[in-house]
């Protein structure tokens, strides 16, 4: 078996039923996908495969043989953040950082399917992650600035520079 | 069905640190030949931006940019000794301890620079990472320089060590608890305004809003301080309407088999927030800082608890508020629940049944 894992073929030596959370971890020393719940629950293991959001600690390695595997460390380094990855330092979108790397993993299949910068679209993607500290504000909002920083976005109106804003806030 | 709006408010005040228990922090800084800083400090950050708020009063205390402080991971064998991140003490305590001793090293760093400008250290400041003499910008010279010539010149190792322990407070009478000193470090004020929705068919409570009004002192890190405020308020409204282990807690035979039978606030839960922060200086603390993370989730439970009274009429007296005890409190307290619909008991049938304004006398 083997998997293609953030652009490069590796070989598994796990045993066809250890799932690709383990084998990721364990056995190919990428820390980035959380143990959590290992239930499914929580969203802290996602990575993605053939480029979907998917729970690596409910798949099978023998499931996944031969796919391409994303995880955050295949996204950018640290001099090279992607939109996602900026975005979220800007909006101090992290606290302990355990759902972090899942949730850029989200936000980026998220902007990849073309999402808008609608918050509401952004709390239903981001609804099977589970954030404990930030209280998913500063993580919406990262997104949506991702979401209107690379895309051009009708639903975002700023006034035009001929528009007078009144004290009361009325135009 | 109908749902109602209602409206609540809590208030808050919450102590800093402990001074019953001994409640020590220690830190110690070092200048490294090239001008740049390493903190040690014993506490851990856990999320809570104690590195970055502790990195930043050292910076801010020397007078040298942020981005020169490195700031080591706190551990169990070279750092000085810190209780702990608990008990909201972290930015108060422990930045307290490494604010006493950035305090040290600048007067370190300022004593080298005397010998090398040949001027008295008082009449010497640092600004922006040079040390210049007061009132004369022009006569400066860069703490790269002074740490250099503190290496290589003077033989010399700039360090500066800080503790702070709050005076402890014994207790005078033990039958009304009177202690002889200030119980706590620093008081912490807030008040919490939530609006909920409540459904009278489901019983289900959905809250809306909730708006923040922090006193934190001095925010160090408004940003931080924000972050707190909504992790906080969303924890406080898991407390409030979502989060039980009934009906078996705490007996361990009976825990929860998997997450999803406990009910965490998921990004759809999230209300909209609104924040507010007041800096109303406290006299000990570090710029004036004081603590805010525990109390961040104390409001929300009682301002969402007098909101659904505002919005139903019924008091809930245990938390979560959840649609069983809303409907069992709807129920005793025997109004109509059903606006425009008579509700007739029909004693031949048994039944409860509900109708306009129909008679159902046989």
């Amino acid at each position: 078996m083997n998997i293609v894992l953030n652009g490069v073929t590796v070989a598994i030596k796990s045993p066809p039923l250890a799932s690709l959370l383990t084998v990721l971890r364990e056995e190919l020393n990428v820390t980035s996908t959380k143990v959590g719940c290992e239930q499914g629950g929580c969203g802290a293991c996602t990575a993605l495969v053939n480029g979907k959001p998917q729970r690596t600690c409910l798949t099978p390695i023998a499931a996944v043989d031969g796919a391409s595997v994303t995880t955050v460390e295949g996204l950018g380094d640290s001099d090279h953040l992607t939109a996602v990855q900026q975005s979220f330092v800007n909006h101090y979108a992290a606290q302990c950082g355990f759902c972090t790397p899942a949730m850029i993993i989200a936000a980026t299949a998220y902007l990849e399917g073309n999402g808008s910068s609608d918050r509401e679209e952004i709390e239903e993607a981001l609804k099977g992650h589970t954030c404990r500290c930030t209280g998913y504000q500063k993580i919406v909002s990262a997104v949506a600035a991702a979401v209107a920083e690379t895309t051009f976005d009708l639903t975002v109106t700023t006034p035009s520079p001929n528009t007078v804003i009144k004290s009361g806030g009325q135009t | 069905m109908a749902t109602h709006r209602g409206f609540g408010i809590s208030s808050i005040e919450y102590p800093t640190g402990m001074n019953q228990n001994g409640d020590p922090s220690q830190a110690w800084v070092k200048v490294k030949p090239d001008g740049r800083v390493d903190v040690f400090s014993g506490t851990s950050d856990i999320g809570n931006g104690a590195k970055t708020i502790q990195s930043q009063i050292v910076a801010e205390a020397i007078g040298i940019p942020y981005d020169w402080v490195t700031f080591d991971n706190s551990n169990t064998d070279s750092s000085p000794v810190c209780t702990g991140t608990f008990a909201s003490r972290a930015t108060f305590v422990a930045g307290n301890a490494v604010l006493k001793a950035a305090m040290d090293v600048k007067q370190k760093i300022l004593e080298v620079a005397g010998k090398e400008m040949e001027v008295s250290p008082e009449d010497l400041h640092i600004v922006d990472g040079e040390v210049q003499v007061k009132g004369s910008p022009d006569t400066k010279l860069g703490v790269a320089d002074v740490a250099a010539a503190a290496t290589w010149t003077h033989g010399v190792l700039m360090t500066g060590t800080g503790a702070q322990l709050n005076e402890y407070a014994e207790i005078t009478n033990t039958l009304t608890g009177e202690v002889s000193g200030p119980p706590h470090a620093a008081i912490s004020y807030a008040a919490c305004a939530a609006e909920v929705e409540v459904d009278d068919e489901t019983g289900d409570v959905r809250v809306l809003r909730l708006i923040q009004v922090y006193d934190v002192g001095k925010a160090i890190n408004p940003s931080l301080v924000e972050g707190q405020i909504e992790g906080g308020a969303l924890m406080g409204l898991g407390l409030g309407v979502l989060e039980n282990s009934y009906p078996y807690y705490p007996s361990p035979d009976h825990r929860g088999y998997s997450i999803g039978s406990y009910y965490m606030p998921s990004s759809e839960d999230m209300p909209e927030y609104k924040t507010a922060i007041i800096e109303n200086p406290s006299a000990d603390g570090p710029y004036g800082a004081k603590g805010i993370g525990e109390m961040a989730n104390n409001g929300q439970p009682g301002a969402i608890t007098a909101a659904v009274h505002d919005a139903v009429g019924i008091w809930v007296t245990e938390l979560p508020i959840t649609p069983e005890l809303v409907l069992r409190a709807l129920d005793a307290k025997a109004e109509p629940r059903r606006e425009g619909k008579l509700i007739a008991f029909d004693e031949e049938l048994s039944v409860n049944s509900m109708a306009s304004g129909i008679s159902w006398s046989v």
